[in-house]
């Protein structure tokens, strides 16, 4: 069903979409997949907008040919029938163009981090970035930079996942709470954590780091730094020593020169060159 | 999947009754069935042990290709970022500060004179021009690594950190890096 | 039907047609050659490997304070003493020669700590822990010299504020 319609949209271009339906008239219990834009679809056409093309230049390396060597291919679609955001337009292009196309996505929504990718030199999270509507210039998408490769979009998150299990990302504490129910916190405390608990480990921050891309081995990256200091802070851990000693060397921490690509790159707004700052402070003296 | 479709309309158009939907229906159940029963699976499954696993996957790794950084990288935020250039700025300062000075020390083996004295002298023979461009060449990394420095101090104590005011500084810390160059280079 | 059947027939068309699917998608998209900087990385990034299974914790590095916060502390002193040092010969034409000499030793500080960070960054332990020592120990030959020759320099010349200043006004 999808090879259809992707051959039929590739020969006969997507004017003629419309009648190609109505001749074939599927029922629609085995129609392949939802069609997001059917109805707004036909309302283009019939006012006769012009088609709205869009090339998007996309990495593609695919691990099944690895002495391949990884290249760039181009997509055009019409952005009259596409969504907004470039996630749609992803969706669309492994839809109807071209099944093989790989890349991570869930909640469509920035609430996941799983379609980080590099939208033309920035990392940013494919829902959450716009396709700038009246630029006709190409958008280049890249896997998120200095990663190794799974396939095409899709970048290997290991050595950061084993750096995030590292810091310990989970409340340490030895004494039991007063009340014997529950952790309390007061307001001011709790305000610390606003801007640090709602990083969703997407690596856009890390990946844009180039102390991350020439020293991931060792160095956190601002992403875990962030999480390490959204456990500094919070009043009711207990093991804020143990935690400050486990970044008291030159690698870990100190590979941070305020590039502060992170903050500028973050796709949730939050700041990790500044959590970085706080803790660096906070270690100085 | 084509002549499927067509078969079916020509044969719902062909029966031209409510009725013949319904059959075509069943029709294409049938041919759905028999086409997933029929047909043989091109690729055979086998069951890997927790090892082979984890070699196949050591395999994999290896062949796995770096994604493209500094070439991609948005070119305002790599080339034109603040940290690199204070180090470039820092590393040409104190490389030459190094080179000078060790060749200060074996000057008197050589026969060089690299006393201030000669330098000045030397320098002032140039013509003006030359002169200029080379006092630029001087003061502007100067005054760019002197603000950025004073910028980045300002950041190691989490001030001027919000996303805008790094990227206005930023512009701002280039402008003025100019301005202060061509001022220490032509009217000082 | 959909989502049963859909592979099989997406292969069965696929397979069917291959003539005609790839040529419209030679027609549709054009693959270009892609370059990676990688050929010219001076140390280019090594093939992937992963230490112990993906759910062991990456290893935490003994805590050494003179090499982390200590360090990281005094550069910042260096540097922000370095700020007035700079700005005072503007302000007051020349420096006395202790001033002068302050300014030499902080430079030749700043200069060493910036040089490690640069080695520390480019030249990775794990990697080529050789290349790294040698450059270490040479940057610390290299600064024991600078250091000799700006001695030298400030005792026996005019000190450095003024030989800029004299160059400048030449």
């Amino acid at each position: 069903m999808a090879a259809l319609r992707s051959s039929a949209s590739l020969l006969l271009g997507a004017a003629s979409r419309p009648a190609l339906r109505a001749s074939a008239a599927v029922p629609a219990a085995v129609r392949g997949m939802a069609q997001v834009s059917d109805g707004q679809q036909q309302n283009m056409t019939a006012s006769g907008d012009k088609p709205k093309l869009k090339t998007f230049q996309i990495y593609r390396w695919n691990p099944d040919t690895p002495t391949e060597k990884p290249k760039m291919q181009s997509y055009t679609l019409d952005l009259n029938k596409t969504g907004p955001m470039v996630l749609d337009a992803l969706i669309r292009i492994k839809n109807e163009l071209d099944p093989t196309l790989t890349f991570r996505r869930s909640c469509r929504e920035g609430i996941c981090g799983s379609c980080a990718m590099n939208i033309n030199g920035t990392n940013t999270l494919a829902c959450l970035c716009r396709i700038p509507p009246e630029d006709t210039a190409e958008m280049k998408i890249y896997p998120l930079p200095h990663t190794y490769v799974v396939k095409d979009l899709v970048p290997d998150l290991t050595q950061f996942y084993k750096q995030y299990k590292s810091i310990k990302p989970y409340l340490q504490r030895d004494t039991p709470a007063p009340d014997g129910k529950e952790y309390r916190q007061s307001r001011a405390d709790r305000k610390k954590l606003d801007g640090l608990y709602e990083c969703i480990l997407c690596a856009c921050c890390s990946t844009s780091c180039p102390s991350y891309w020439w020293n991931s081995e060792e160095y956190l990256g601002p992403a875990i730094l962030l999480q390490s200091y959204r456990w500094l802070v919070d009043s009711r851990d207990e093991k804020t020593a143990q935690r400050k000693d486990a970044l008291n060397n030159s690698m870990s921490l100190y590979r941070c020169h305020t590039i502060l690509n992170c903050t500028r790159t973050c796709p949730k707004g939050l700041n990790p060159g500044l959590a970085i700052a706080q803790i660096k402070k906070e270690m100085a003296f | 999947m084509i002549s499927q479709r067509a078969g079916t309309t020509a044969l719902r158009r062909v029966a031209g009754t409510p009725n013949a939907f319904f059959t075509a229906n069943v029709a294409r159940l049938g041919l759905a069935q028999s086409l997933s029963t029929t047909q043989t699976r091109p690729v055979a499954t086998q069951k890997i042990t927790a090892e082979d696993q984890h070699s196949i996957l050591a395999k994999q790794r290896l062949n796995r290709p770096v994604s493209p950084h500094l070439a991609i990288y948005d070119k305002q935020q790599t080339w034109f970022g603040g940290s690199i250039w204070m180090r470039i700025t820092g590393s040409a300062f104190s490389g030459s500060l190094y080179l000078f000075a060790t060749a200060y020390l074996a000057a008197p083996l050589f026969g060089w004179h690299l006393e201030s004295a000669s330098l000045a002298a030397s320098f002032g023979a140039l013509p003006p021009a030359v002169k200029g461009g080379l006092k630029f060449l001087a003061a502007w990394p100067f005054t760019f690594h002197f603000l950025n420095g004073i910028r980045h101090l300002l950041f190691d104590m989490a001030i001027g950190l919000r996303r805008q005011t790094i990227v206005k500084t930023g512009w701002y810390i280039w402008g003025a890096s100019f301005v202060g160059g061509l001022y220490l280079a032509f009217f000082l | 039907m959909a989502s049963i059947a859909r592979s099989s027939l997406l292969r069965q068309v696929a397979s069917a047609r291959p003539g005609f699917q790839q040529g419209v998608i030679a027609n549709a998209t054009r693959a270009t050659a892609f370059h990676t900087t990688a050929r010219r990385d001076l140390l280019p990034p090594l093939p992937q490997r992963v230490e112990g299974t993906v759910n062991d914790a990456a290893p935490i590095p003994e805590p050494s304070p003179s090499h982390g916060s200590y360090h990281w502390t005094f550069d910042r002193l260096v540097a922000g003493s370095l700020v007035p040092l700079t700005v005072a010969p503007f302000a007051a034409g020349s420096l006395n020669p202790t001033l002068d000499a302050i300014l030499c030793a902080t430079i030749l500080i700043h200069s060493h700590t910036g040089f490690q960070n640069i080695i520390i960054d480019y030249i990775p332990q794990y990697r080529t822990p050789r290349a790294r020592k040698f450059f270490m120990w040479g940057l610390n030959a290299a600064t024991a010299v600078v250091g000799l020759a700006l001695y030298e320099f400030e005792t026996t010349d005019v000190g450095i504020t003024e030989t800029i200043k004299r160059i400048w006004k030449a």
